[in-house]
């Protein structure tokens, strides 16, 4: 055990560099940097913000639409000019973003039903969100005015008729079933929601499983690049302890190497986001249903994380074994990043239970689908699927990590290379 | 003397290749034993295979009694191999590499402490010990790697080129360490091209050539029987 404990101090402290601390700071820093300026942004797009308007109306229907405006947090500024082209000109001087003409005669020509049409200016200086985020309320806020003045209009027209029938004969409500429980609301912001919480699932699970492979990979590349690994194979300690603690060490420290990124993420994330809330009614419809992950959905997933994890780092270290120094490493690690590519856009852009059974089949075959299936799963209750994969997980790790024991034990682990050029040997 | 190392019929092969076809040798305890011969020869697999690190295809190798294919801990135990190539880890620091090393093999604190004295003295650094090994030079690698090899005072000490690289005062040390550590009573195996290097160091050379020893003895003896004035005459006539 102490032998163990010595070479898995070693292969930490191999691994944790100057190089790798800076550059996980760099990345915290980064992210945390772009996180609080989204935020920022997202602030100063919910602030009150300045709009011109230019009113050729003044009609009580113009005022009570500009009354719309300010409710929403905007301070109308209206223009001076008494012309159109001359009030684009002045708004395109000054430093708004959004220039709105009432007509003259607007107020009367929709009492007539003849409406006239409001002009919107809106002066693209940035993409940020503040800059498009006025006219897509305004939309909104024309929208509700729409629909007061069209209901309005109807009920003096069909006196005693609710005007919401009149314009939505048909209603619906909509319910959620799932498995046994059933709940009423909408499906597509029930999945909308539990979508949005469970975002970062998939891409915690690709950084994790990503980072751990290349850091076994690249320290048995770099034992055979420095020449030590000779000297450690004559050691006295058994070469599965070798393994083991080549593949501890750089699981401990892609652990870690992805919390400190998936933290750092989450706080850019969370600023772009913002903090996303559900509604009260919301909340209720997903606790209603069971969405959520309990104590021990998370503890499932953490075992189907670990399984991917330890299959990753048991396909490194075998690649390793044929890479002869860090560059080619880098190089043979890109088969194992593929694996866990595909489950992890197949994750975001499809559904792999509705796949063709082949294609279903050939996607559970890979080790590290069954983590990103197991989040849904969990949450589905679809138990049994999520332990039929960690079972898979746990016989795929066993088979490759008796290959690489055996590798380990054997002359194939110095004599073991893929390279183009005929192979040499030392005699 | 009692043999610390019994080789016989010493067979390696890569797929179709023959690199050691039937090796006969042994190494008795105390003694500087050498094997001398070209590139190709077979001398780094016959000490890659003492070491562990290659898998006979046939014969036998025995260390202090116990069986290569059966016990090859036991001659991790004992023995100490420095490759010609070796390296050392760069992110270390001198000591704390020699510190790791050592303590695959110390039994206890003073023990461990006893083979970091012997160590420290090997390499001879200075406070150069506490900076990190890929600030080295080749010729202080080398004796760092030496000091690893020799500080555990093993039954049988694998040295392959032990002066590889080094300059003429540097392969002086070391040439002056191996043998001041086979005086001590400790074995060593060791391969070079260095006839002289060769010649200064060893109790008994054998002759090696494409797989197989082609004749082996004391430096004297070797030289009388084919009336050489040297090592190097000596392994042009038995090629012939």
């Amino acid at each position: 055990m102490k032998r163990f404990t010595n070479l898995l101090v070693k292969e930490i402290r191999e691994l944790i560099t100057y190089q790798l601390v800076i550059s996980l700071a760099f990345t915290m820093g980064l992210f945390y940097f772009m996180g609080e300026l989204a935020k920022k942004e997202a602030k100063r797009a919910e602030a009150e913000q300045k709009i011109s308007v230019l009113d050729l109306d003044h009609s009580d229907l113009s005022k009570g639409l500009l009354d719309g405006l300010r409710l929403a947090k905007f301070q109308i500024e209206a223009v001076a000019q008494n012309d159109e082209t001359a009030a684009i000109e002045a708004a395109k001087k000054s430093d708004t973003s959004l220039l709105l003409v009432v007509p003259q005669g607007f107020g009367e020509s929709v009492s007539g039903l003849e409406p006239k049409k409001i002009d919107s200016y809106t002066f693209l200086r940035s993409f940020s969100l503040s800059g498009l985020r006025k006219s897509e309320i305004f939309k909104a806020i024309v929208a509700a005015t729409n629909n007061y003045l069209s209901n309005e209009n109807l009920k003096k027209k069909v006196p005693g008729i609710d005007p919401e029938v009149l314009k939505n004969p048909i209603k619906s409500r909509d319910f959620v079933i799932v498995n046994d429980r059933m709940a009423q609301g909408s499906a597509s912001a029930i999945a909308g929601f539990v979508y949005s919480q469970s975002i970062f699932v998939p891409i915690i699970l690709m950084m994790i499983i990503i980072y751990s492979s290349q850091m076994v990979i690249s320290a048995i590349a770099m034992e055979k690049q420095n020449k030590t690994l000779e000297t450690l194979l004559t050691v006295p300690i058994k070469r599965t302890s070798i393994v083991i603690t080549k593949m501890l060490a750089a699981g401990l420290v892609g652990l870690l190497s992805a919390a400190i990124y998936m933290i750092g993420f989450k706080s850019y994330m969370g600023g772009m986001m913002g903090d996303i809330k559900a509604s009260a009614d919301l909340t209720n419809v997903i606790q209603k249903l069971g969405l959520v992950l309990s104590s021990n959905g998370y503890l499932l997933l953490g075992i189907s994380l670990f399984f991917a994890i330890l299959c990753a780092l048991a396909m490194a270290t075998i690649l390793g074994v044929l890479a002869e120094d860090f560059r080619s490493a880098q190089s043979l690690i890109m088969p194992v990043i593929f694996l866990v590519l595909i489950p992890y856009f197949l994750s975001f852009f499809s559904d792999i239970r509705t796949l063709s059974l082949p294609v279903k089949l050939l996607v559970l075959a890979i080790p590290f689908s069954h983590p990103f299936l197991a989040s849904q799963n969990i949450i589905l209750e679809n138990y049994s699927a999520v332990l039929y994969g960690i079972l898979y997980m746990a016989f795929f790790f066993l088979v490759l990590v008796v290959m690489a024991a055996r590798i380990f034990s054997t002359d194939r682990v110095l004599t073991m290379k893929l390279r183009w050029r005929k192979k040499k040997v030392v005699l | 003397m009692a043999a610390v190392l019994h080789v016989e019929g010493l067979k390696k092969s890569y797929g179709s290749l023959e690199a050691l076809k039937g090796i006969d040798f042994e190494v008795q305890e105390g003694e500087i034993f050498a094997l001398i011969g070209p590139n190709g020869a077979g001398k780094t697999t016959t000490l890659r295979v003492v070491s562990t690190l290659l898998t006979p295809s046939g014969g036998k190798v025995a260390f202090q009694g116990h069986d290569l294919k059966k016990e090859p801990e036991k001659f991790r135990e004992g023995i100490s191999y420095l490759p010609e190539e070796a390296g050392a880890y760069r992110n270390l620091k001198g000591r704390a590499y020699l510190r790791f090393m050592a303590k695959f093999y110390a039994r206890s604190a003073a023990e461990f402490e006893e083979f970091m004295k012997r160590a420290e003295g090997l390499a001879d650094l200075g406070s150069r010990l506490d900076e990190k090994v890929g600030t080295y030079s080749k010729g202080m690698v080398r004796k760092l790697l030496l000091a690893r090899a020799l500080m555990t005072r093993p039954a049988l000490a694998i040295l392959d080129e032990p002066t590889s690289g080094l300059d003429v005062i540097n392969s002086l040390e070391v040439r002056e360490i191996i043998k001041k550590f086979a005086k001590e009573g400790l074995s060593v195996l060791l391969s070079s091209h260095n006839m002289l290097e060769i010649e200064f160091l060893s109790d008994r050379v054998a002759l090696i050539d494409k797989g197989r020893i082609l004749d082996s003895g004391t430096s004297q003896e070797l030289k009388d029987k084919y009336q050489a004035v040297n090592l190097e005459v000596v392994f042009r006539s038995a090629l012939r």
